[in-house]
């Protein structure tokens, strides 16, 4: 095979030298990426293959459903506490359990925290080498890196000291030989484009940002105890709260708790607003040449939509973040989504590594089926155990390929900006618009690998400021005298109707994430997730659509065959997490 | 803010210790080997130019929650230990390098530190499919993970995964999950449990290994003492309430708003072994059980399969498709052996009354002990 | 009519028949009216500390010590039911042969294995008449071991092994049995499922024999409970 044109209209041509990347690394999770380049060392052939698989679906056969979101949370500990919210909403749709307000509103706002501290971690730890040369900043004039810094941003570390100290401490650090987690990074790649001081400010984020994630997720630690992987429940929270009384001290929240709450939030959103923001517009002002790394954005989105203002209302009007889906780059008709519905959200399996009775079909979550079948195709290069090439025409992933009404979609932060935006939600378009003015740059121009990572940003904003909007929310109902924070009437198993089922949908941070359930006799009949990473790296369907990933770095041309610089940057656009995608 | 730290001497220095105490400290480490005085300054120079010890931090089968933790260690500062410490040379997770440039420092670091790096081990190898549930490189996971153990110094299991299999190897552990000292067995590896461990437990346990250069002292599972030396519930502030007899009945009562036990809502803290009641979590903001749920035994083998986590009592016989508490198994065992009792006293006082008619009627031919007795 | 029990009774076919025998010497009875009492003093003890059924009362803990109190009754009866079965093991090497039965049942004695079958025949109302013993029949010694000795030696040793957790890591039912209890069922939670079970264990045997006691006083040819109170057998043959 040489060229051919998939349903979604994308070129493929597999005739070129294959390059592989695996691991690919600052993801989370066991990801290999192969292409194919062309003589320019522009690639002309994606294949994208999750390599792992634990098999959560399988093991929670048979389990009490209310312990489900335990075992849900440990898919992921960097999205942690995302999936025990999709768990828990999906046992409570099944059951029938409305939460009470308190409840509704520290889930959001331990959601927007997980959002916040999410996309920080990810921009300066995960994917800031992919624009940043660390190396560079050695030559930064610390003046001039000040001068830069309080140009664009009020954030008071900014003083020439301030950068001159962290270049000291750097230059010890290169000159000690030991380069620990930047060793044999891709410095001095042509790809980078900042200029020294632009990378001095961002080294010293990088830095920042490690030291401020963990402020964040205090949030966690006093609704859930602990973070990673705070604790949920069937039916509200764990989280009583108490403002007095001789024992309020020794309740789980009370006045210096939400006092904590209150402080992190503030400093929350001017970290993100006086630092991320800042910072990523800075890098975008230089990459905005690059306009690499589209794909399926602009032309399949989906949003399942979320952050019910009031509890217990998932219909469009009571969700913050819209719910919709866009497809063949139609801005104009956002259609609506329906989890139920059989025949919108179906995974596929055959260039997976399950087995399905029919593989030409895709399965509905509330009929899927987890069924590993590890099968190599016959033109892989390579023994089972040595993998040099995969064969991408037969199976090649642990991610199934789950579509909407046939369709390979993409999720995520700008996905659900471009919703929010199609619909003229001020929320979305403003901060987009005033982004895109700034920059000089077309609304087209959100489509790339940079726009995925603005939106990230800008979202992250999005989610800082809503943390604000749940916690005033919360005290007002505790002013108002209502301290109720879960609804125990569905507790027993015995309440429970012989058989039923349920839907949890959750905006992740990576996108749209369902968990379905079947309960039969109290226990946990099926249950099935289909998780934002496995909808962007998805390998291919019976029809031959390719996914989000492989979609985005099509014609991508490489500056050194030998580094992968521009793979990683387009991949990490994603924020990929293959624990999640898998499960 | 003090120079960057490279060696054990610019650790300690960095930790409040002078020139004058370290220069002690090496002459007391010589005498503690029993060497002459002159070996003192045999080992402050070795300690002032030995470089900061390789680690390798390898993912297998895990969801990352492990090395999250890590990154929200408050003291030490997880750049101070990633930058000053230690030289964290491979990390999924954080490295610069991906695809060869990756690959390669996997094969070089063992050889250019033999026997001087750590291994630590976030998730675990799968042992099914040839080990093919988890591939980096092209390559099973487990067949990387013992290369890179051979020649290390020391192995660390981070997590609940790598030291007892975690939640993929809950039943029925389909891709066969295992935990690493169940693969690397030719030298000790620290198990620092959790799901995930304590951000400062794991930062402390490194740290303690660089500071005096020795392992920590482990108890009989592996566990560093000082962290696992004691369960949730020895140092529960919700104790007095245990003691008292004084529980939490259903989820937002009262008793849960004045922090009352939570031993009846299933709290495994009698039962696990952690830090997290002294420590607790994120800088000390709160513990699980603070925050009004249950201990789930996080920290312990095989805790994902002694549910259901809001039971006092773990279900039994899972395995072969029963499944009930000891006391319903007991309860129903016990209740049909005294109907089984009942029957048979009622058998035997039948048995009894017409064997005693028939004694009054004796029959010549009936022979029996009783009837000789006649 | 002793030519027939000659085959069964396995100590007792020497012995006169009407005359009374001391089976149970006083360490005996002591110890087993001991272990009667205690044993329903954990079981009680111990149900409510896997499962404190009182609902719930309000008020400062330090008023209370409920659930202290009663681990408290159950950690001393436990002391008391483990060292009483030391004095009884002891005992089985100095008292009388019938203080060794419950220990050392004699399956390699073919007198003893056909016991064994007339004593189930006789409980499943096949066989007209019980044996006559002066001891416990073989039944009765096979059962004492497999669901008493053993039991109560399971229940000392993991109830131990979870008194060592309490105790702490340095202390020495810890180091004696903890250490390698926990890991040999797993962990602490497995080890309290399994001594939760092991008190079950231990009621069904108390419900049996109980039963079989009273049973046995009033139908076969030999005193029961009185024997345990005074220490004589006694028989109900002819001449009785
Ligand atoms: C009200 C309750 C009880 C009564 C009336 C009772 C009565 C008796 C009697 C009469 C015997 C002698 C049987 C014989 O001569 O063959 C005996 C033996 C025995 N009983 Fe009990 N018992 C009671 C409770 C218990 C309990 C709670 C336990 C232990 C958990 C127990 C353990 C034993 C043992 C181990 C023997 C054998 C003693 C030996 O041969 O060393 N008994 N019991
Ligand atoms: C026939 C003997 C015994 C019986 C029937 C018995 C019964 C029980 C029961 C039912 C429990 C509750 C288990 C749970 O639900 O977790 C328990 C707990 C316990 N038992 Fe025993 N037990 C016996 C002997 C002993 C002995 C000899 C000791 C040693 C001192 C002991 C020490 C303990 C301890 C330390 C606990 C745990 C208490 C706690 O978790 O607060 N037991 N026992
Ligand atoms: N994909 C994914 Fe997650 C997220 N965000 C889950 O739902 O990362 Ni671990
Ligand atoms: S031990 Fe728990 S937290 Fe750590 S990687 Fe495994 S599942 Fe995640
Ligand atoms: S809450 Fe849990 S750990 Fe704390 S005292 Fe109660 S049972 Fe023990
Ligand atoms: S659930 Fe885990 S985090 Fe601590 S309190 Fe229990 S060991
Ligand atoms: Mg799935």
């Amino acid at each position: 095979m040489t060229t051919i044109t998939t349903p979604n209209g994308f070129t493929i041509d597999n005739s070129g030298k294959r390059m592989v990347v695996d691991p690919i690394t600052r993801i989370e999770g066991h990801l290999r990426c192969e292409v194919n380049l062309d003589q320019n060392n522009v690639i002309r052939n994606a294949v994208s293959s999750g390599t792992m698989w634990r098999g959560l679906e399988v093991i929670l056969k048979g389990r009490d459903p209310r312990d489900a979101w335990a075992f849900c949370e440990r898919i992921c500990g960097v999205c942690t506490g995302i999936h025990a919210l999709a768990s828990v909403r999906a046992v409570e749709d099944a059951l029938g359990i409305k939460i009470p307000e308190n409840a509704n509103s520290i889930r959001n706002l331990m959601e927007a925290t997980q959002w916040a501290q999410d996309h920080l971690v990810h921009f300066y730890h995960l994917h800031a080498l992919d624009w940043v040369d660390i190396v560079s900043s050695l030559k930064a004039d610390p003046r001039a890196t000040s001068d830069l810094a309080q140009n664009i941003s009020p954030w008071p570390n900014s003083s020439p000291g301030y950068f001159r100290d962290v270049q000291t401490k750097l230059k010890k650090f290169v000159d000690s030989g030991q380069l620990g987690p930047f060793m044999n990074g891709y410095w001095g790649n042509p790809a980078y484009l900042l200029p020294p001081e632009a990378n001095l400010m961002a080294v010293s984020h990088y830095l920042e940002a490690l030291d401020f994630q963990r402020e964040i997720v205090k949030i966690h630690t006093v609704f859930g105890g602990k973070n990673p992987h705070p604790n949920w429940l069937v039916g509200g929270m764990a989280c009583a709260i108490n403002v007095d009384g001789p024992l309020a001290a020794g309740a789980p929240v009370n006045m210096v708790q939400l006092n904590l709450v209150s402080s992190i939030i503030d400093r929350t959103i001017a970290f993100i607003d006086q630092v991320y923001i800042p910072d990523l517009m800075a890098i975008a002002s230089v990459y905005k040449t690059w306009t690499y790394g589209r794909g399926l954005a602009g032309q399949n989105v989906m949003s399942y939509g979320d952050f019910p203002l009031h509890a217990n209302e998932f219909s469009e009007h009571n969700l913050l973040m819209p719910r919709g889906a866009i497809v063949d780059g139609k801005l104009d008709a956002v259609l609506d989504v329906d989890l139920r519905d059989p025949s919108q959200v179906q995974e596929f399996v055959n260039h997976s590594w399950y087995r399905y009775p029919d593989e030409a079909a895709g399965l509905h979550p509330w009929a899927g089926i987890t069924d590993p079948d590890f099968v190599l195709g016959p033109a892989t290069v390579g023994t089972k155990t040595d993998i040099k090439q995969l064969d991408e025409d037969a199976k090649y992933s642990f991610i199934k390929a789950p579509r909407w009404r046939g369709h390979a979609m993409e999720v995520g932060p700008l996905s659900r900006f471009t919703i929010g935006y199609a619909k003229g939600i001020a929320d979305f378009k403003e901060p987009v618009d005033k982004m895109l003015t700034d920059l000089g740059l077309p609304i087209d121009a959100l489509f790339t690998t940079l726009g995925r990572t603005a939106a990230r940003g800008l979202e992250a904003s999005w989610a800082a400021h809503k943390m604000r909007l749940f916690f005033d929310q919360l005290m007002s109902n505790l002013r108002a005298g209502d301290l109720a924070m879960v609804n125990t009437e569905k507790w027993e198993p015995a309440t429970w109707p012989k058989e039923v089922k349920g839907i949890g949908h959750v905006e992740a941070p990576r996108g749209s994430l369902g968990h379905w359930i079947h309960i039969k006799d109290q226990k946990i009949e099926a249950y099935q997730a289909v998780v934002p990473t496995t909808w962007n790296g998805s390998p291919r369907d019976p029809s031959g659509n390719i996914g989000a990933f492989e979609a985005a770095l099509l014609h991508t041309p490489l500056a050194d065959a030998a580094q992968p610089l521009e793979i990683l940057r387009t991949l990490h656009s994603f924020d990929p997490c293959l624990a999640c995608a898998t499960h | 803010m003090a120079a960057e730290i490279q060696t054990f001497y610019d650790v300690m220095r960095a930790q409040g210790t002078s020139r004058r105490s370290f220069l002690k400290f090496c002459s007391l480490t010589a005498a503690a080997l029993g060497l002459e005085p002159i070996y003192a300054s045999k080992i402050a120079h070795a300690m002032e130019t030995k470089p900061r010890t390789p680690v390798l931090w390898m993912h297998g089968l895990e969801c990352t929650c492990c090395s999250e933790s890590f990154i929200r260690s408050g003291h030490p500062l997880a750049k101070d230990v990633i930058l000053k410490m230690i030289s964290l040379d491979y990390d999924d997770t954080l490295m610069a390098a991906a695809g060869t440039q990756a690959e390669v420092i996997l094969d070089e670091i063992p050889k250019k530190y033999k026997g001087e790096y750590i291994l630590a081990v976030e998730g675990n190898p799968p042992l099914n499919e040839d080990g093919m549930y988890c591939i980096v490189g092209g390559k099973p996971f487990v067949e990387k993970l013992r290369a890179v153990a051979a020649d290390a110094k020391a192995v660390i299991a981070w997590g609940a995964c790598a030291s007892w299999g975690c939640v993929q190897a809950a039943r029925p552990n389909p891709t066969q999950a295992t935990p690493i000292d169940k693969v690397i067995t030719d030298k000790p590896v620290i198990k620092i449990p959790g799901c995930p461990p304590i951000a400062e437990v794991m930062t402390g346990v490194i740290s303690y290994m660089i500071t005096f250069d020795r392992l920590p002292e482990l108890d009989g599972r592996g566990r560093p003492l000082m962290f696992y030396g004691q369960r949730i519930h020895d140092k529960c502030y919700r104790r007095p309430h245990f003691d008292a007899g004084e529980f939490v009945e259903s989820w937002d009562d009262l008793g849960a708003r004045e922090g009352y036990c939570l031993y009846k809502m299933g709290c495994r803290g009698p039962t696990t072994y952690n830090a997290c009641s002294t420590i607790r979590w994120n800088g000390g903001v709160s513990f699980p059980i603070q925050a009004g749920h249950g201990c789930i035994g996080c920290s312990e083998d095989n805790f994902w399969d002694n549910g259901p986590f809001y039971h006092r009592l773990s279900h039994v016989g899972a395995g072969f498709g029963v499944e009930a508490t000891a006391d319903e198994i007991g309860g129903l065992a016990a209740s049909a052996v005294a109907a089984g009792v009942v029957a048979h006293a009622g058998l035997s006082a039948v048995k009894h009354l017409r064997k005693n008619r028939k004694d009054d009627h004796p029959s010549p031919n009936h022979k029996t002990d009783d009837g000789e007795r006649l | 009519m002793l030519d027939r029990t000659e085959t069964i009774d396995v100590d007792a076919s020497n012995t006169p028949v009407s005359a009374p025998v001391y089976v149970y010497e006083v360490p005996v009875r002591l110890w087993h009216w001991t272990t009667a009492v205690v044993f329903l003093v954990l079981c009680v003890t111990g149900f409510l500390i896997g499962d404190p059924v009182w609902p719930q009362f309000i008020g400062q803990p330090y008023h209370h010590f409920l659930m202290g109190e009663i681990r408290l009754v159950h950690f001393v009866s436990g002391y008391v039911l483990a060292l009483a079965m030391l004095v009884r093991i002891y005992w089985a090497f100095v008292g009388n042969r019938y203080s060794r039965e419950i220990f050392l049942p004699k399956l390699w004695s073919r007198v003893w294995r056909q016991q064994l079958v007339k004593t189930i025949r006789w409980y499943f109302l096949i066989e007209p008449d019980s044996g006559r013993e002066i001891g416990h029949n073989s039944l009765a010694q096979i059962t004492m071991f497999v669901m008493f000795v053993v039991g109560v030696i399971f229940e000392i040793i993991t109830g131990f092994a979870l008194y060592g957790e309490g105790s702490g890591y340095g202390s020495w039912s810890y180091a004696l049995f903890s250490r390698w209890v926990m890991p040999l069922f797993g962990t602490s939670q497995e080890v309290h499922t399994w001594h939760r079970l092991g008190m079950w264990y231990l009621v069904i045997f108390v419900i049996v024999h109980v039963y079989m006691v009273i049973r046995e006083d009033i139908m076969s040819r030999q005193t029961m409970l009185s024997t345990m109170i005074n220490g004589w057998r006694y028989f109900k043959d002819r001449g009785q």
